[in-house]
């Protein structure tokens, strides 16, 4: 081979590699920065058709790529979808601008716990637009665990001894929080973590798999391998659909709850599409789409009636569409001690069984 | 005169030499500049964010040893990483042992050629399906409802399905082992097939019987391969997290899992690059002890 044709071949390898990425914001296209089904084509392609905007989206594995990627990440997306732990770090890191809700017309029909709640607020300003949230439950399997007391301690309870399944999660650290009583459990003392964390020890033995997925806990409920667990509503719902008498109890001690909102990275704004793009899922139509690909809880409460009625009527139980009952659940607020609540959860799983 | 006629020749030697500089050059400098810009430059700034420490979102760059400190002396760091490497090892281990009898059959049981490459085909064919199928299967085999359980079961072996199975170290270690195993098949059957046959008649003529024969010819010259696999096999299952994710019990953590969580959860980078540069250095320690041992061992022919 002589050296010209090494030569050729080695820079045809090497330069696309220097292509550079394609310019961010550019008008009639979006660059969204989420998770996986929440730019599906169900619901994207009416939105191009409509406004002939196209999307382009780039899918996040957890949640810190909301801020690794928005942080200092230069003017690569227009807009992201992150959990309400998050929001507040991205809007003090200066990575997302203020929402202008007079050009979101839908946002007003939201339900009443989504106009301009405290995760998304900040110097007088709305920073975000709430999109899916769901209830983290309790949830028992009634053949196998009759009348169960309407308390966390169901999961704590050795009659049901590698019964449990609890979801690998800083939200089980606020479980075994609230059933030590702390009040602030998004914001707990040294004394506090370790109450939970003596409490999570306890639980282990009764603990038959932290679950990952929600597909796992799924399997595991399917194959009455789990009597007791915190669940999504998906699972419930997958549950009910297959015939089982799974039920969900409430307990006294309070119930989690995430929710996921619409951010524009700073400087977007100015794109046209993006505010295009927060009204569009704000509708019901595109809220009853999304939910059709992750059964999640959707912000507006008029997207059940776009629903099939079987799956209406699973929402109507999980009180989905209950604004006394969102305005209950205890969300999920920005953690400062984050590293410190991670470690005491890893310590938790290291410990021998 | 002979002066003038002879000075070119310099020039043409020099001109050759040149020419040969620069097609080294060409030839080494790919080479060179993946080494630096994968390897080099990827190191040197896993052990700069490990020196430094988080600010609420901002990463504060330093010289601190803080991260080291911790993971010395704050649970579970370090004692996550002694189970991951235990892990690591009992797979290598055992991969090696159900490796070896396999290969060895693979290069003396197996006369013909065609039957030879099928086998070998049987052996990586495994590895074309996914990862997470394999793992998966896993659950399908010793779950309560699975395989294993039911042919029990039925057999009135036990009267309850095995809880134990699934969900435990025991599956963990069983998983891996399965799917890293062919890496080992493959590595000692490459280095049995290089005995040539020659040298085993010689052995039976002299009189050396079959056991005598693989304790000491067999064996000693197929150390490398056997170590070069187990140390494949290691490195895969030290730093593994998906399986123990899936068929692990709830105190089955794997480091790679802590330092997936500390990137994903509470966002502390220095502290993840730090665990990531103890791994490092304890997977070198492995690996310049085995060179040793296998110095020590090894039997050239």
């Amino acid at each position: 081979m002589s050296d010209r044709v090494l030569a050729a071949i080695l820079a045809a390898l090497f330069l696309p590699l220097c292509a550079l990425p394609t310019a961010a914001n550019a008008a009639g296209r979006l660059n969204i920065l989420t998770w996986e089904g929440y730019a599906d084509a169900s619901f994207v392609k009416p939105f191009t058709d409509k406004t002939g905007c196209t999307v382009k989206a780039t899918y996040v594995g957890s949640g810190d790529e909301f801020v690794a990627k928005l942080v200092g990440g230069g003017a690569i997306f227009d807009l992201a979808s992150p959990q309400s732990d998050i929001t507040r770090r991205l809007v003090d890191a200066g990575a997302v601008e203020a929402v202008d809700l007079g050009r979101v017309p839908n946002a007003a029909k939201l339900s009443a716990v989504f106009q301009r709640p405290a995760w998304l607020e900040k110097d007088g300003k709305t920073w975000g637009v709430p999109y899916t949230f769901g209830v983290v439950r309790i949830i028992v399997d009634a053949d196998k665990v009759p009348n169960p007391p309407q308390s966390l301690e169901v999961l704590w309870s050795d009659k049901y001894k590698g019964k449990v399944s609890m979801w690998d999660d800083l939200e089980t650290v606020y479980t075994a929080a609230r059933l030590a009583g702390v009040k602030d459990v998004y914001n707990m003392t040294d004394a506090e973590l370790a109450k939970a964390k003596e409490l999570l020890l306890r639980q282990k033995p009764m603990v038959k798999k932290y679950w990952f997925t929600a597909g796992e806990l799924d399997t595991l409920l399917a194959n009455r391998e789990v009597w007791v667990a915190n669940a999504w509503e998906t699972n419930l719902v997958n549950a009910w659909r297959a015939g089982r008498n799974i039920v969900e109890i409430v307990p006294k001690e309070g119930r989690g709850a995430w929710t996921d909102s619409w951010m524009i990275a700073r400087g977007a704004g100015k794109n046209p599409c993006v505010y295009q793009w927060l009204d569009y899922t704000a509708t019901p139509e595109a809220q009853a789409a999304g939910h059709k690909v992750t059964g999640f809880g959707y912000s507006n409460p008029g997207m059940l009636d776009k629903l099939d009625p079987q799956t209406r009527g699973y929402l109507k139980r999980l009180q989905m569409d209950d604004p006394a009952i969102l305005t209950r659940v205890n969300w999920w607020q920005t953690v400062k001690r984050r590293n410190l609540y991670l470690e005491t959860w890893n310590q938790v799983k290291a410990a021998a069984n | 005169m002979s002066a003038e006629a002879l000075a070119p020749i310099p020039d043409v030697r020099r001109e050759a030499r040149n020419a040969e500089r620069r097609r080294l050059l060409l030839w080494l400098g790919p080479p060179a500049a993946w080494f630096a810009v994968f390897m080099l430059l990827p190191h040197l700034s896993l052990l700069y964010v490990s020196l430094g420490h988080m600010d609420y979102v901002d990463f504060v760059p330093g010289f601190s040893a803080a991260n080291y400190v911790k993971i010395f002396t704050v649970e579970p760091y370090l004692g996550v990483t002694f189970k991951s490497f235990n892990n690591g090892l009992m797979t290598a281990v055992l991969a090696s042992l159900i490796a070896y009898p396999l290969a060895l059959w693979m290069a003396f049981g197996v006369s013909s050629a065609r039957a030879r490459a099928l086998v070998s085909v049987l052996v990586i064919l495994p590895w074309l399906a996914s990862y997470m199928v394999k793992a998966y299967a896993w659950k399908t085999i010793l779950g309560t409802q699975g395989v294993v359980n039911s042919l029990l079961v039925s057999a009135g072996v036990v009267a309850e399905p095995l809880e134990t199975l699934m969900y435990s170290r025991f599956a963990v270690i069983l998983t891996l082992t399965y799917i890293f195993t062919p890496f080992c098949v493959i590595s000692i059957y490459a280095q049995l097939e290089r005995i040539p046959p020659s040298l085993i008649e010689a052995a039976r003529n002299l009189g050396a019987t079959d056991l005598e024969i693989l304790r000491r010819i067999v064996l000693p010259i197929s150390i490398p391969g056997v170590f070069a696999g187990a140390v494949i096999v290691f490195s895969l299952a030290f730093s593994d997290f998906i399986t123990s994710t899936l068929v692990g019990g709830p105190s089955d953590l794997m480091i790679s899992s802590i330092m997936i969580n500390l990137f994903g959860v509470s966002m502390d980078r220095p502290l993840a690059s730090a665990i990531g540069f103890l791994m490092l250095a304890l997977a070198a320690v492995l690996l310049v002890t085995m060179q040793w041992v296998e110095k020590r061992v090894q039997v050239r022919f």
